[in-house]
């Protein structure tokens, strides 16, 4: 059902528990089958003829946020994500993958985002860099967008940006694996990104930036330009001295690693770079960098809400452990699902408007 | 009692309006993912395409007075109820081998209180022990309860089966670690122990419940002690000849100074997964320590003492360097691919004794294993010690045991009964740290004698209708 190799890796995860205590859709709903243990066992038991794989297995399957959570504690190198995504494939391929999900994908098909709707475009001019605005921030949370393209204009940058930007695959990736949809999605993509010349790239949201750099290439769609994040982008130009500090705001908040910053990427200095710029004083959360729990992501949020809503509420628990009254991102995904569940007197505080004002 | 017609769906929508529809599961795939734990046995059975022991209804509370409401239900009806933490457990004892109501506690995973004056903590019980440890950690402290399961077990499991934490040789177990609790008893109420854990007003309730599996009640919130996060914390190795001289340096160790770590492999181990993990070349038996506390001077001068302790008896001094190699990888051990894993069938005997016994039953285990069973083999270590003893943590592994799954399982059990029959004959206690489950629950009465009744009484008394945890721990 599976490959072999994601079925290696789901073997040798069904009898080992070590990383369920990082698992935020396991700590959120408190179910067994929720671990990345259980869902190798299942996969596991499906292959021995065991267990048939049906629409409640596939459902299961989609509990996931593909945090990466199990897979950066892992220290043999094990990677749920791995099974849980060809899972996935075959849930589609079976017409057995839940009602929402198959409306994301249809609305994917349709529109080239999941929220089947004309995405906005943010198009403008510019030389020095392209900014990849991806389908979050466009439909969801614009006000980044604009946050951002306002920091690089004060910064003196010239920015282009897409009409029509093309989907990066990434959400498709979530709802279907890595399949031949999500490879045709990243050529043209690679190929629209490659017609502007531009030689620095800079993603916005981090989802789109992994796809891009950690999976385009073996696809054929290389990407002839350096791809950056934006959080990468705009530290460097506070560092360069590009771009002035603001006065402090006297606010005290806490910035959330996002799942791709924190467990792709590695990259936690910009972030809090940028928060300071933005007259922000900074505490931590103690679940912080690369074993910062996930707060959500946006195409899961789309399939089920509830559950990452939970989710998110969970990662504002963190935040009130702390004096902090501001959850500070630079994600628009973060952003998104953090704002399902702001709890009274907190805030969630998108940087790049911040920064911008 | 058998369930006819529709009597499973009276039943279940008694337990929805308990805990809420989404809180109630029958599909298969959810009892599925309950029918494997740490055990070997569950595992080899899966690891053959067979089907293992499923729930029929899994039950997840919010509450303590949620957990009441089912317990009385299933009293009711004599329904079984098997509760489940993590699943972690190595002796089967959270499996659901008499079917019935499987309550997964997962979802009581709140912290509860931190009392910084009284340097404790309280949370409930279904909380992954990390998380504990982190909240604790948040305020400088911790728990000093750092198993090798810290991050897949319960508090109710590691309290359910008296667990063990590295630390222990200073720290102590969670036996000791324990203040107070919450159980839910059988009949569905709500008692706590008594707020401190020292005390002349009778018998030790904590004691009663800790280690008992599920058997007696169903333990919802545990309140720990909090120790300060140590600030100095120093690791060492040592290379004995023997086992006989590293057991007899382990215990003047433990008789004139405080490690918190110590850990003596046997050459078996020292030359297999020792050499693995630390990459140590060396033959002969391997002792690696560490010794913590709030002032350097307080750690240093006991370092002293131990290095001539063991100088004494001929040791090695390895210095530092391995001891920390091992601290750093002290949970890799555990990680797949460098742990024993099926097809390989093995077991993790786990005896305690006092000085005076531990090392004739290494011998007497480690003979009777090699002996009767070829192609097995017996590694050992002392992981866990006492001022008075300490446990042998030996192991059994088979290369290539049998395919048949009935015949796999017949010889498992026959060399667990060999080698913990050889323990007990020679003054060993049947086990350290894992508990008993599944696994040891038919040797329960050879270990206690006539004293069993006293066990026999406090289940028939708190839980008449048999219908906690059936066929663990020999009750």
């Amino acid at each position: 059902m599976i490959s072999q190799n994601a079925l290696r890796h789901a073997e040798k995860c069904r009898f080992c528990f070590m990383c369920r205590h990082l698992c935020p859709i396991q700590l959120q709903t408190g179910k067994e089958v929720n671990t990345p243990r259980a869902k190798g066992l299942l996969l596991s038991m499906v292959n021995k003829g065991a267990a048939e794989f049906d629409k409640d297995m596939a459902q299961t399957m989609y509990e996931c946020l593909i945090c990466d959570a199990c897979v950066n504690d892992c220290a043999t190198g094990y990677q749920p994500p791995l099974y849980i995504r060809e899972a996935r494939t075959e849930a589609v391929v079976n017409d057995l993958a839940p009602q929402a999900v198959m409306q994301l994908i249809e609305n994917v098909d349709a529109t080239g985002n999941i929220y089947g709707v004309q995405k906005p475009s943010f198009a403008q001019e510019g030389s020095d860099v392209l900014v990849y605005i991806g389908e979050v921030a466009a439909c969801k949370v614009p006000q980044m967008a604009e946050g951002l393209l306002k920091v690089l204009a004060k910064a003196g940058v010239s920015a282009k940006v897409l009409d029509n930007e093309p989907a990066s695959g990434v959400m498709l990736a979530d709802l279907m694996g890595y399949v031949d949809e999500v490879a045709q999605q990243a050529k043209a993509c690679a190929a629209a990104i490659n017609a502007t010349g531009i030689k620095t790239v800079v993603v916005l949201d981090s989802y789109d930036a992994e796809i891009m750099k950690q999976r385009y290439a073996q696809w054929g769609a290389e990407i002839n330009a350096e791809i950056i994040t934006a959080t990468a982008y705009v530290a460097k130009l506070i560092e360069d001295g590009k771009l002035a500090a603001k006065a402090a705001c006297g606010t005290l908040g806490a910035c959330h690693d996002d799942d791709r910053l924190a467990r792709t990427f590695y990259e936690f200095a910009p972030i809090r770079a940028i928060a300071k710029a933005a007259g922000y004083q900074l505490t931590e959360m103690f679940n912080k960098e690369r074993l910062a729990k996930s707060c959500g992501s946006a195409v899961a949020l789309a399939y089920m809400p509830n559950i990452v809503t939970k989710v998110a509420a969970g990662r504002w628990d963190d935040l009130a452990r702390t004096e902090a009254t501001a959850m500070l991102t630079a994600s628009p995904e973060a952003y998104l699902c953090l704002s399902q569940a702001t709890p009274e007197g907190k805030q969630v505080v998108d940087l790049y408007s911040a920064l911008a004002e | 009692m058998q369930v006819k017609s529709f009597m499973f769906d009276m039943i279940r929508s008694e337990l929805e309006d308990v805990v809420g529809v989404e809180n109630v599961s029958t599909s298969e795939v959810d009892r599925a993912s309950y029918t494997v734990d740490y055990f070997w046995l569950s595992r080899m059975w899966q690891d053959r395409g067979a089907e293992g022991p499923k729930p029929d209804i899994i039950v997840r509370p919010g509450s303590s007075e949620e957990v009441s409401k089912v317990l009385k239900i299933a009293n009711y009806y004599k329904i079984p109820v098997h509760t489940w933490g993590g699943g972690s457990g190595s002796q089967g004892g959270a499996l659901p081998m008499a079917g019935g109501i499987l309550l997964d506690m997962k979802r009581m995973n709140k912290l509860i209180s931190i009392d910084l004056n009284s340097h404790s903590i309280t949370a409930e019980a279904g909380m992954i022990f990390q998380q504990l440890e982190w909240y604790a950690n948040e305020k400088g402290y911790s728990c000093m309860h750092i198993p090798s399961c810290l991050t897949c077990g319960t508090i109710g499991g590691a309290l359910g089966h008296r667990g063990i934490g590295i630390f222990s040789s200073k720290y102590g177990k969670i036996d000791d670690q324990c203040m107070s609790m919450e159980v839910v008893l059988p009949n569905g109420d709500i008692i706590n122990t008594l707020p401190v854990p020292k005390h002349a007003a009778g018998p030790d309730l904590n004691q009663i419940f800790i280690g008992s599996e599920g058997t007696l009640g169903i333990i919802t919130k545990a309140t720990f002690r909090l120790f300060e996060l140590p600030k100095y914390m120093k690791h060492h190795a040592f290379l004995f000849k023997s086992m006989k001289d590293g057991l007899a340096a382990g215990r003047d160790i433990m008789q004139k100074t405080q490690p918190s770590i110590m850990r003596l492999f046997d050459e078996a181990e020292t030359i297999s997964i020792i050499k693995k993990i630390i990459g140590f070349e060396k033959r002969g038996a391997f002792l690696n320590l560490s010794v913590d506390g709030p002032d350097e001077r307080l750690v240093d001068i006991q370092m002293e003492i131990i290095k001539e302790i063991c100088a004494k008896y001929g040791a090695e001094d390895m210095g530092s360097e391995y001891g920390e190699k091992w601290y750093e990888n002290r949970i890799t051990f555990f990680y797949p691919d460098h742990i024993m894993d099926v097809p390989q069938m093995f077991g993790t005997m786990d005896t305690v004794a006092d000085f005076g016994h531990v090392e004739e039953i290494y011998w007497a285990m480690k003979n009777a294993i090699e002996s009767n069973f070829p192609g097995v083999r017996f590694i050992a270590h002392c992981s866990h010690w006492y001022g008075w003893g300490t446990m042998i943590y030996d192991r059994f592994i088979m290369d290539n045991p049998p395919e048949d799954k009935e015949e796999a399982l017949r010889l498992h059990n026959q060399i667990w009964n060999t080698g913990v029959r050889a323990a007990m004959e020679h003054g060993g206690v049947i086990n350290d740290h894992h508990g008993i489950g599944l696994k040891l629950s038919r040797l329960m009465k050879e270990q206690y004698g006539p004293a069993f009744q006293v066990m026999e009484g406090l289940k028939k008394s708190l839980d008449p209708n048999g219908i906690m945890n059936p066929y663990k721990l020999g009750l």
